[in-house]
């Protein structure tokens, strides 16, 4: 068991965008993810007022990633599948205490920088 | 006046919002990602430890093949398991999980907890705390 540097990253977009949302948080760091299927809900009333449609179908993809790498993960979460793009997704990120079955893990150098120096998640 | 007040909610255990404060046996959520074909297994196992409200999703999971094969997982079926847990079981329970994690075939996994910030009412603390007293 170790205290951890770790946290939990949820992003929630619509059906489909799961992969890109993967890409994006592997291309700054992280290991692997899981994905879980959603049902979204809106304010219909709202949604007639704005004149937006919202697919009530979404996919939750946790991904645990290390403190260090968590604002990079974000940040490339709201570029590539954030409110602004069809995935429409938010992110978050949640305080994790405790991780238990990390494979230690150091990341292959990506243009002559390493992405991620520490074991980050890999729950896939 | 609101000083005075500030100092006696503080006397009584309460946050300045007025609610009670948990000093003793946190709760927390204890995530548990495992292989599909596991999830009865740990979900028996973590209600050994005193948990009395267990969730569980299905999804999958997004690692490579390769990386699979290594790990000694076949496919990519995931269960999430979400459990309640009291902060004093908490080390029992993740030294278990990690040596099952260990040592059973296909029963690779990671778990990690997210601690509980608020919850409201006191009978439904104590169901997700064990507390039988």
């Amino acid at each position: 068991m170790s205290t951890s540097n770790h946290e939990l990253i949820m992003c929630i977009v619509n059906t489909g965008f799961s992969e890109t949302v993967m890409e994006a948080a592997k291309d700054a760091g992280a290991r692997g993810g899981t994905i879980l299927n959603g049902r979204g809900t809106a304010n219909k009333e709202a949604e007639s007022f704005f004149h937006i449609a919202i697919q009530p179908e979404k996919e939750v993809v946790m991904i645990l990633v290390d403190s260090k790498i968590k604002d990079a993960v974000l940040h490339a979460l709201y570029q590539k599948a954030g409110l602004d793009t069809m995935g429409q997704g938010i992110a978050f990120s949640l305080p994790v205490d405790e991780v238990v079955g990390l494979t230690p893990w150091k990341a292959e150098e990506k243009d002559g920088k390493v992405s991620a120096q520490s074991s980050t998640a890999k729950n896939g | 006046m609101a000083e005075t007040k500030k100092t006696s909610s503080r006397r009584l255990g309460r946050t300045p919002d007025g609610h009670s404060r948990v000093s003793m046996n946190r709760l927390k959520i204890l995530v548990t990602t495992v292989n599909r074909a596991k999830a009865d297994f740990y979900m028996d196992h973590i209600q050994s430890f005193g948990v009395n409200m267990q969730m569980v999703f299905f999804g999958k999971g997004t690692a490579p093949q390769e990386i699979l094969a290594a790990m000694g997982l076949a496919d990519s079926d995931r269960a999430v398991i979400f459990s309640v847990i009291g902060e004093d079981r908490l080390p029992a329970a993740l030294e278990s999980l990690e040596e099952k994690f260990r040592t059973i075939a296909g029963g690779k996994g990671i778990a990690y907890t997210v601690p509980l910030k608020s919850i409201i009412g006191k009978s439904i603390f104590n169901f997700l705390s064990d507390n039988r007293s």
